[in-house]
């Protein structure tokens, strides 16, 4: 009897733990890791930016619109992370797309955004990444590879969530 | 006897119970209706869109009004679907093509993005308005990974403003096939007709 007990007291432990493991309801880590596509893009002020520039530190990179509900509340999170983690060597980018300068600006009135932010007004470069919906966010370690994703908005100014961002560099 | 009892408890371990709780909600702020659907760690949200809102909306991002009024009369709908689980392998899987609509005893199969796009030639949309339909629409297909994946986007069923219909509603937990009906979906109508 006694191993009958010990058998279902191992076996209900094994249960809880598989559902236990995996409690972090942050991001999604990506076994493949995958190199990002480069892109090459024009931020507020007209300025280029390439991807590539950014090798060697821990990038974020949120693709969003100015209508889409779940990016205006996800964005001002975005923007206190960004003040909690811009002196430990980590980018943050924002990807606006299908959007003009005109309109971003407008927004960025209400929503103020302290991090780069970038138009891909012609969709070409949402295109090129693995995105279903906005927002979605993407975390790349130094060596460019998308380590991270999060599909829906999150809250960006979480340390638990900044922490692993951390953790690549 | 006691091999008995423990095939139980293992078969018992292994056992998906599936039941999808469905909810109708009148939202206190807007007045609209809201049908929601949760099973296990699968939530579907289907929100009433007023044909006014999806006409401001898609005039507000280039479309003519021949082309506003026909999106905006075929039933919109704001859908947000969302895993909630925190098990790495309780993916969800969501195919709007294995959806339908049973409306006056006929099955008619869900009016795809692709759809809509197709039938528009470039003069009729710009390249600018073709994108804000895109990602303002609720995907095709789609997978929620478990830690929070959402997403969020417009629906639209297909009938009239004030239709009735039901949905067939199918998705895929960790591959195993899932599926509910939505009965009695009301299609919005304008407040002021």
């Amino acid at each position: 009897m006694r191993s009958f007990t010990s058998a279902i007291i191992f076996i209900t432990g094994l249960f809880l733990t598989a559902h236990a493991v995996y409690a972090d309801p942050l991001m999604t880590p990506l076994a493949d890791k995958k190199p990002a596509v480069n892109f090459k893009l024009q931020d507020m002020d007209g300025k280029i930016h390439q991807l590539s520039d950014y090798k060697g530190q821990p990038v974020i990179i949120n693709f969003w619109a100015t209508w889409c509900p779940p990016c205006r509340e996800e964005l001002p999170s975005m923007n206190r992370g960004w003040a909690k983690i811009k002196s430990d060597g980590i980018a943050m980018i924002a990807i606006n797309v299908g959007e003009d300068e005109d309109t971003v600006f407008t927004f960025t009135g209400d929503y103020p955004i302290d991090f780069t932010v970038l138009l891909d007004k012609s969709g070409d470069v949402i295109n090129q990444w693995p995105i279903k919906g906005l927002p979605t966010t993407f975390v790349l370690d130094p060596q460019g590879r998308i380590v991270y994703r999060a599909i829906g908005g999150r809250q960006w100014d979480a340390d638990e969530l900044l922490n692993r961002v951390r953790a690549l560099k | 006897m006691k091999i008995k009892y423990f095939s139980l408890l293992i078969g018992l371990l292994f056992i998906q119970i599936s039941y999808a709780e469905i909810s109708k909600t009148v939202l206190p702020e807007s007045g609209l209706i809201e049908w929601k659907l949760v099973d296990n760690n699968f939530e579907l949200k289907l929100v009433q869109r007023l044909p006014d809102q999806t006409r401001s909306f898609f005039e507000g991002r280039g479309f003519s009004k021949t082309i506003t009024r026909n999106i905006a009369n075929s039933c919109v709908f704001q859908t947000i679907g969302r895993n909630n689980s925190k098990d790495k392998n309780q993916t969800i899987q969501v195919s709007l093509k294995t959806w339908f609509i049973k409306i006056n005893q006929q099955r008619q199969p869900i009016k795809l993005k692709e759809t809509w796009d197709k039938q528009w030639s470039d003069e009729q949309v710009k390249p600018a308005s073709r994108i804000a339909f895109r990602w303002a629409t609720f995907p095709t297909e789609q997978s929620f990974e478990p830690r929070g994946d959402y997403n969020w986007g417009m629906i639209s069923f297909g009938p009239r403003p004030g239709s009735v219909f039901d949905l067939y509603v199918e998705w895929k937990n960790n591959e195993q096939k899932k599926s509910a009906w939505i009965k009695n979906i009301t299609c919005p109508v304008n407040r002021y007709q």
